[in-house]
């Protein structure tokens, strides 16, 4: 008998500290930060869901999937062998977005010089204001759409 | 080659983890020594009703074996209940995506990882894990190991500081170390994170119809709060499979920075904690000095590679320079995120990061970091003593044969716990069970497969593999190495920190340890220690690679 509760003496902490430490951890901390997050920043917290006509046509940090020649691809739908580690990269190098705006002037009329300057009013860098400059292609092709609504029929 | 800005951004990301850590360390030697703290008056009374219903007596002091057991049993306890959680997650709440449970062999290898602050994955988490398995078997690990490092670390410094009579108490360690220092700095991280852009919801993933009408699912859940814990405890198990290269947990170049800083925060606090809590703060010199020195080597090391170009396995967002300074961080302090492809990162940034994970004190992981530089200090203190002909002494304690004993075990376990299933990964032929790997050029795939058992052993948990090692085979040989590679060594340094307890301290050192010269050595005789163990396997894998004139792993 003494021996079994000495036992439990020894046991009980281990155990109980166990289960405790799970409730905290494990759903107290999650879900206060999930209820402060909610209440605070809506927006980030649901995945920074971009509206395009008043609907969620994706998240602004996650490749759109855009393949129409009037728009800026993504890196993960164009070649293979660019993929990127997430697979949803939602970016591209300045230069790649570059290289694709003769299609889009030629698919859609807009002159060449015009989207141009709209890449560069684009730009973000790895660095801020310096490094890599890259642009994100669900708001640069948005930007398109607002842009020139009428070579956007049906979609603004 | 890196230019001036980013060399520029690597010195203020090391000197802000530096200039904070010094600051934050007085408070947590406050924490750890019982003194008064300002978050007392909310914490008291709830700490003293949490002691009262465990049942643990704060006012016991343990030796080291009863500290030792007391961690190593709730590690267990704690694994237990992530196990029945992985694999009973079918069956339980917060489950919107309907995933089945986890195969028990897959379960064992991820509580084991998770609960050793190693978090090695061989599943992608959000295509496997419910919400409530996100959190209350991976977020839950995740604080509770970190907080194990840091306690075992404070048990090991009370042992070896001079005059002390007890290695404390683990339950008063580890309740006070969760509840006033990672949950705070956590819930902090956790809000600037989803003020950042990572998501926060336990609403389900959400569907959408993109610009053009396709189907998107977007893979949102409770993100932020375990980016917070992966970080700052060291951790470096990601929500997502591609871990922080998933834009959703890394969405851009802030929260990249950010991240890497944490990951630095509390490693470098514990250098500092050390001199403070054995009360001669110039004892905190060759560690810091010999644990950024051999960070400022690693990091040359992985610079002087060439730096990838934004293609396969790099992320736009961060561009090959963030990558590969990542790779060399998230491996020195044994963290184990990724923000790219291991794969895309170039041969001499992959041997940077086994040097991190070989050393594993460069300043290493949570708490163990520290107790692996006192190793290193103890085994120089014994070289430097043979080649001058002096007793060996640190902090006033002579070293005698048994202390140095153990300190060849702890330093041995490592080499033992990587080569050798390295080898018989071969051997049995197990690493044909990875898709594609036969098709890998001799020295990448013998890279992959070593840096496998490298990043169990060192409780780091980035891979090359991830998934397509959820074999029975690599299931069990890295949990198995992961538990060696934690708990063995905490084991034989908490028992030369017990043997330290009552030793005759002498108060004029024959040989000073606080001085750059000391440093210096100490430096030198870690490199010379690794580099002469792992050189051979080094050559075949990485170096080989880069002499074959490879840029990168995909083969």
């Amino acid at each position: 008998m003494s021996s079994k509760a000495s036992r439990w003496k020894t046991y009980r902490p281990v155990i109980a500290l166990s289960i405790l430490s799970m409730l905290v951890c494990g759903l107290a901390y999650p879900l206060l930060i999930t209820g402060v997050s909610q209440a605070a920043f809506p927006y980030q917290a649901n995945g920074s869901q971009v509206q395009l006509g008043g609907r969620a046509v994706g998240s602004y940090y996650i490749d759109n999937g855009f393949t129409l020649p009037i728009f800026f691809h993504g890196r993960n739908e164009t070649n293979p062998f660019t993929a990127s580690a997430s697979g949803v990269d939602p970016d591209i190098t300045l230069s790649d977005a570059l290289s694709q705006i003769p299609r889009i002037s030629n698919a859609t009329g807009i002159p060449a010089s015009s989207l141009d300057a709209l890449v560069v009013a684009h730009e973000h860098w790895t660095l801020w204001i310096t490094g890599d400059p890259y642009v994100n292609v669900l708001e640069l092709n948005l930007a398109l759409i607002a842009a020139y609504p009428s070579s956007y029929p049906g979609y603004a | 080659m890196i230019d001036a800005i980013q060399a520029l951004v690597v010195v203020a990301i090391l000197a802000s983890a530096l200039i904070s850590g010094s600051l934050l360390a007085p408070y947590v030697v406050r924490v750890l020594t019982g003194a008064p703290t300002r978050l007392d008056r909310l914490l008291d009374p709830v700490e003293k009703r949490v002691y009262r219903l465990i049942g643990a007596d704060p006012t016991i002091t343990m030796g080291w074996k009863q500290y030792f057991f007391a961690a190593l049993l709730l590690n267990v306890a704690q694994m237990a209940i992530a196990f029945a959680i992985l694999v009973g997650q079918g069956v339980l709440p917060l489950n919107p995506q309907g995933f089945p449970g986890l195969s028990w062999d897959l379960a064992l290898n991820t509580v084991v990882s998770f609960a050793t602050n190693t978090n090695l994955q061989h599943y992608a988490g959000e295509a496997t894990l419910s919400y409530f398995s996100q959190m209350t078997a991976i977020q839950f690990l995740q604080f509770t190991s970190a907080t194990t490092g840091v306690c075992v670390m404070a048990a090991m410094i009370r042992g070896f500081k001079p005059g002390s009579v007890h290695m404390g108490n683990f339950y008063v360690d580890f309740v006070r170390v969760l509840t006033r220092l990672l949950l705070p700095l956590c819930i902090l991280a956790a809000l600037v994170f989803v003020a950042l852009g990572v998501p926060q919801t336990i609403g389900g993933y959400v569907t959408v119809k993109t610009v053009e009408g396709a189907t998107q699912t977007l893979l949102v859940g409770p993100v932020a709060s375990l980016v917070a814990i992966m970080q700052i405890g060291t951790n470096g198990g990601g929500y997502f499979g591609a871990n922080s290269a998933y834009p959703f947990q890394n969405p851009n170049p802030a929260t990249d920075v950010l991240q890497i800083y944490l990951m630095l925060l509390i490693p470098t606090t514990l250098i500092f904690v050390f001199g403070e809590m054995i009360g001669k703060k110039k004892e905190t010199r060759p560690i810091l000095i010999g644990s950024y020195a051999l960070l400022a080597i690693d990091m040359v090391i992985a610079f002087l590679g060439s730096i990838p170009v934004v293609g396969p396995g790099i992320e736009t967002r961060f561009g090959g320079f963030f990558s590969t300074f990542w790779t060399v961080i998230t491996t020195a302090v044994t963290t184990g995120s990724v923000n790219a492809s291991l794969s895309a990162i170039n041969p001499l940034g992959i041997l940077s990061a086994f040097m991190g994970m070989l050393i594993q004190a460069t300043p290493g992981g949570k708490g163990v970091g520290v107790m692996y530089m006192i190793m290193y200090i103890v085994i120089t203190v014994f070289v430097v003593g043979l080649m001058t002909g002096r007793t060996p002494e640190y902090l006033g304690a002579k070293i005698n044969a048994r202390d140095v004993k153990l300190v060849m075990v702890a330093f041995l376990v490592h080499p033992i716990a990587i080569l050798v299933p390295t080898i018989a990964a071969y051997a049995t032929k197990a690493v044909d069970a990875i898709p594609g790997f036969s098709s890998l050029p001799t020295s990448v795939g013998f890279t992959q497969v070593l840096y496998e058992f490298a990043s169990s052993a060192a409780n780091n948990g980035s891979d090359f593999f991830g998934a397509a090692a959820n074999t029975p085979f690599f299931n069990f040989a890295t949990a198995a190495v992961i538990f060696v590679g934690r708990y063995v060594p905490i084991a034989i340094l908490l028992a030369l920190a017990g043997s330290m307890i009552g030793r005759k301290r002498v108060a004029e050192q024959s040989l000073r340890t606080d001085g750059a010269a000391f440093s210096f050595v100490l430096v030198g005789s870690i490199l010379l220690l690794v580099v002469l163990t792992f050189l051979p396997f080094l050559m075949l894998g990485p170096l080989l690679t880069y002499f074959q004139g490879m840029v990168n792993f995909f083969g």
